[in-house]
């Protein structure tokens, strides 16, 4: 992987635009989610900006971790963004629209997973965005945790414990979720059909509590 | 009950990272053994592949890409300011270009001029002032496509080199840029009638044209200055019958050796004498 990678570096430093793409689809996916949690629904706009100097600027990329470089420069690039904002790089999902992402079959389905990807990806922006960082650039992004702390100018060991700290938070979410379901599921008289992604709204009180 | 398992163990810390590290992993790869599913399928989840609309930007990237590789085989200077010393640079050598080939042009034609007052040669002297505007109006157009690039691909785009590349390169094609526009923009009757059309007023070409000429036989001569290959040279000579004189006077210029080796032609050599 890494290794496809470097080679894809070179090839696109010497003009290959094929290998570019390459870069693109293999970096696109996990850098627009990580900065989702960072600046939320401008997150596109980052990302094509993050694109815009990644072209410029690739042939003074002078080796090392390229997705280390890349997502640099997108947490450059979002938090100009929050400063020309004057906001908080704090993406908080309030925990209703949490449970109704959670509910999206669809993409959970298509993934094979037990989550969809969205509601997992708001999951993770919930957390304290120290820990959904750390989360986000190690699991999503792929990035171990010395990397991990070069781009957030931190230790590594900080870079654990902020990841660990947001797992156990995490872990804790799903167990709110699934004794949620079991408590729905058996003594209520209609078994709520999980199918939409709106569900109603009583659905949503319990997690708040 | 995940927490509790997740925090029981000596093993959190590796335990966790197994997690994060296991997201990208294949999907098959089973997480650690004591690892929470739900936790791994959340992570995981969150690490899915790709999905259509996150890459709907690729376009967008890949023209960033080529932008930024036209603009790239230049350094890095800020090309806004330089750019009005290049385009003044590049018209300024244009402009002299012109002129002296325009010059050249104009001695060439009265060195013959003695031999036929009454001639139609006009043409070229008439023609070579004119280039010169035209010439150096053609320069800045021709740069203007290169910042174009610089624009559509990043704001602040820096790459002097390509602009100041221009320069020595827009000198040479300067230099031939006076003769095609006759061609192209003179309405003047004489030169459209006359001036063929693929004709370079190359004095090497002509060299060549005139080694060729002197090569043939006295009616071979005839029959080659009818061929379209020869009319750019009637067009210089300012007529087929001064074709000859005009030949000799080149090469005694350019090449006096092999005029030496073939050139034993009396009688023209006789009347280019006489009128010199």
């Amino acid at each position: 992987m890494t290794g496809e990678l470097s080679q894809a570096v070179e090839a696109a430093q010497a003009g290959d635009e094929e290998a570019f793409r390459f870069l693109y689809r293999s970096l696109q996916p996990g850098l627009l989610r990580y900065l989702t949690a960072l600046v939320g629904a401008d997150a596109e706009d980052v990302a094509s900006e993050t694109w815009l100097q990644v072209a410029r600027d690739l042939p003074r990329f002078t080796g090392g971790e390229f997705r280390a470089w890349v997502v640099t420069i997108a947490r450059n690039r979002a938090m100009d963004h929050l400063r020309r904002q004057r906001r908080r790089p704090a993406l908080s999902v309030p925990v209703q629209e949490l449970s109704e992402l959670a509910g999206d079959a669809d993409t959970a389905e298509r993934a094979g997973e037990s989550i969809g990807t969205e509601a997992a990806l708001a999951m993770i922006a919930s957390l304290p965005p120290r820990e959904a960082e750390a989360v986000l650039l190690r699991a999503v992004v792929g990035l171990d945790a010395e990397t991990a702390g070069r781009v957030l100018g931190r230790r590594a060991g900080a870079v654990r414990t902020a990841a660990h700290r947001g797992l156990r938070r995490l872990a804790l979410l799903l167990d709110q979720r699934a004794e949620e379901e079991t408590a729905a599921e058996s003594p209520g008289p209609p078994p709520r059909p999980r199918t939409g992604p709106s569900q109603p709204a009583p659905h949503a009180e319990p997690v708040d509590g | 009950m995940i927490l509790r398992r997740l925090g029981r163990s000596g093993a959190t810390r590796s335990g966790a990272d197994q997690l994060l590290d296991g997201a990208r992993g294949p999907r098959n790869a089973t997480p650690a053994a004591d690892s929470p599913d739900r936790l791994a399928g959340l992570l995981r989840a969150a690490a899915a592949p790709a999905r259509e609309p996150e890459l709907a930007g690729e376009e967008a990237a890949l023209a960033a890409f080529r932008a930024a590789r036209q603009a790239a085989p230049a350094g890095p200077a800020p090309r806004p300011r330089r750019r009005p010393f290049t385009t003044g640079a590049v018209v300024w050598i244009a402009g002299v270009a012109a002129t002296a080939t325009a010059g050249a042009a104009l001695a060439a034609v009265r060195l013959d001029r003695p031999d036929q007052p009454s001639v139609p040669p006009p043409v070229p002297v008439t023609v070579s002032p004119t280039p010169a505007p035209t010439g150096a109006g053609a320069r800045p157009n021709g740069i203007g496509t290169s910042p174009s690039v610089g624009v559509t691909g990043l704001p602040d785009g820096v790459d002097g080199p390509s602009a100041s590349g221009a320069g020595p390169v827009g000198g040479e094609p300067a230099a031939t840029s006076p003769a095609p526009t006759p061609g192209l923009g003179e309405p003047d009757p004489d030169a459209t009638v006359q001036v063929g059309p693929g004709n370079s007023s190359n004095t090497a070409d002509r060299a060549g044209h005139c080694r060729a000429y002197l090569s043939k036989s006295e009616r071979q001569r005839e029959k080659a200055l009818q061929t379209p290959a020869f009319n750019e040279l009637v067009v210089a000579a300012g007529g087929a019958e001064h074709v000859l004189a005009y030949c000799q006077q080149l090469l005694t210029e350019v090449d006096p050796a092999w005029l030496a080796k073939h050139g034993p032609t009396p009688a023209p050599s006789a009347t280019g004498d006489a009128t010199s």
